[in-house]
């Protein structure tokens, strides 16, 4: 049998040993703690922005709806020589529901994606011409801030046309919403949008613009729902604050990436990062993609 | 009968009968399942709790749970008739710090809350080191699963 000594310098160990566990333990405590508080205060502060959102519908969606309605009826009444002006109102209508439409979209993708409901709809996609076609949406606001659009493609085209392999409705969201906050945001006299692709697999899309910029407290902050930078009552621009949002979400879903590159005064530089999804094309099969290691042949029951 | 591969961050639940499968790396799916009306969900969460970052999306277990249980109901399921199982919450290569001790969080996440809601768990499988793929029968509640050694297999999953 052998027999356990208990030294004092044993025990003075063990001691030190306990009250540098208890220590350790309180200061994660601690820190747990004030994650707690953090937490608590963005939760506060979401819900009023909730409160907020609600009531801003008002003013983002019905009102459009109203001049949308008005203009219409205006229409109707035009003389049947002054096609000038109707052709007049009906660019206002457009541009009233090209804004309507795209607001709804966002917050329709927000409840979507909230429920779980999001589903990538991958198909071969043309990226330059998906860009063109958002940059058309936008033409009129572009115009209106006196801003042109600069499409820079670094991808080697071969054969005419570079298919990637995506998503095209989110993909079209997401830039809407960049090229969107772009525009708003904007100082200078251009935008520019250039498009790379990584080794011939990631997708790498930029949206530069030369406007106020973002603060660092800020760049934290404007994926969260419902933030607005520039909210004041006078705010010239328009929004629910979820756009940033749903563009991190579908990121998310794409296994994608977004940065932020900005100076107060000198302008932004978002770029989002696209893979080539994953094929996940047989769904009964258990054998599916080759880099699957199996290693227990047979299948457990719950 | 219908099938079904779930994203991450994504639920489902509805009253036709369904094969959904997916894949478990550090994430947590959490199967419910009804024996008297026979409808089950899932979902397949990432991290433990929403801070308030981005969307209150089912990608965090607090929501995704919470949301599923309430899909159940709505359905009209009875919530003494629920039961559960969890499934995944390996130890995958971690990457990035934040994402330490993840799949450990998940699972701990979901015990929790489905004690809290008085849903029994009848069965599990979680933890280890390698992914898992679970085939979820919505219908019969069965789960099938296999190991997977995936050598992407990321924190996505």
């Amino acid at each position: 049998m052998s027999e356990i000594k208990i030294t004092d310098e044993l025990l003075l160990n063990e001691l030190t040993k306990r009250f540098d566990e208890k220590e350790k333990a309180i200061n994660e405590l601690k820190s747990i703690t004030d994650e707690l508080k953090e937490v608590n205060a963005k939760l506060t502060a979401s819900e009023q922005l909730k409160s907020h959102f609600i009531a801003n519908i008002n003013n983002e969606i019905i009102n459009p709806f109203a001049s949308v309605l008005g203009l219409s009826r205006s229409i109707l009444e035009v003389k049947e020589n002054d096609w000038e002006k109707a052709k007049y109102m009906a660019r206002l209508i457009f541009v009233e529901a090209h804004n309507l439409d795209f607001q709804l979209k966002n917050i329709f993708a927000a409840a979507e994606i909230e429920a779980g409901r999001i589903y990538p709809q991958i198909s071969n996609v043309d990226i330059a011409n998906l860009i063109k076609g958002v940059l058309e949406d936008f033409e009129n606001d572009f115009k209106s801030k006196k801003l042109t659009p600069e499409i820079i493609n670094n991808v080697n085209i071969e054969q005419g046309k570079f298919i990637f392999h995506t998503d095209p409705e989110k993909l079209k969201l997401i830039l809407s919403n960049l090229i969107s906050n772009a525009i708003k945001f904007s100082k200078g006299a251009k935008v520019v949008i250039t498009f790379s692709q990584q080794e011939n697999s990631t997708l790498v899309i930029s949206v530069r613009d030369f406007g106020i910029g973002i603060s660092e407290h800020n760049k934290e902050i404007i994926f969260d729902r419902f933030t607005r930078i520039d909210t004041g009552i006078n705010s010239l621009n328009r929004g629910h604050g979820l756009g940033l949002s749903v563009v991190k979400a579908f990121l998310e879903l794409f296994g994608g990436d977004i940065k932020i590159e900005s100076k107060i005064g000198e302008g932004s530089l978002f770029t989002i990062f696209v893979p080539i999804p994953d094929e996940i094309t047989d769904i009964d099969g258990y054998s599916s993609e080759g880099n699957e290691v199996f290693f227990m042949d047979e299948t457990e029951l719950f | 009968m219908k099938k079904l591969f779930l994203y991450p961050a994504a639920l489902y639940a509805e009253k036709e009968a369904t094969e959904i499968v997916t894949i478990l790396g550090s994430c947590v799916s959490v199967c419910l399942c009804d024996n008297v009306l026979n409808t089950g969900g899932i979902n397949h969460f990432m991290l433990p709790l929403w801070n308030g970052q981005g969307l209150a999306s089912p990608r965090y277990g607090n929501i995704a749970i919470e949301k599923l249980l309430e899909k159940m109901l709505y359905l009209g399921s009875d919530i003494k008739n629920i039961k559960a199982k969890v499934f995944g919450g390996a130890e995958v290569l971690e990457t990035e710090t934040i994402n330490f001790n993840i799949g450990k969080r998940n699972i701990e996440l979901a015990f929790n809350t489905l004690v809290e809601l008085k849903i029994p768990v009848i069965s599990s499988s979680v933890g280890g080191k390698f992914g898992r793929k679970i085939l979820f029968f919505s219908d019969t509640g069965e789960v099938r699963l296999k190991y997977v050694g995936k050598t992407n297999l990321n924190s996505n999953t």
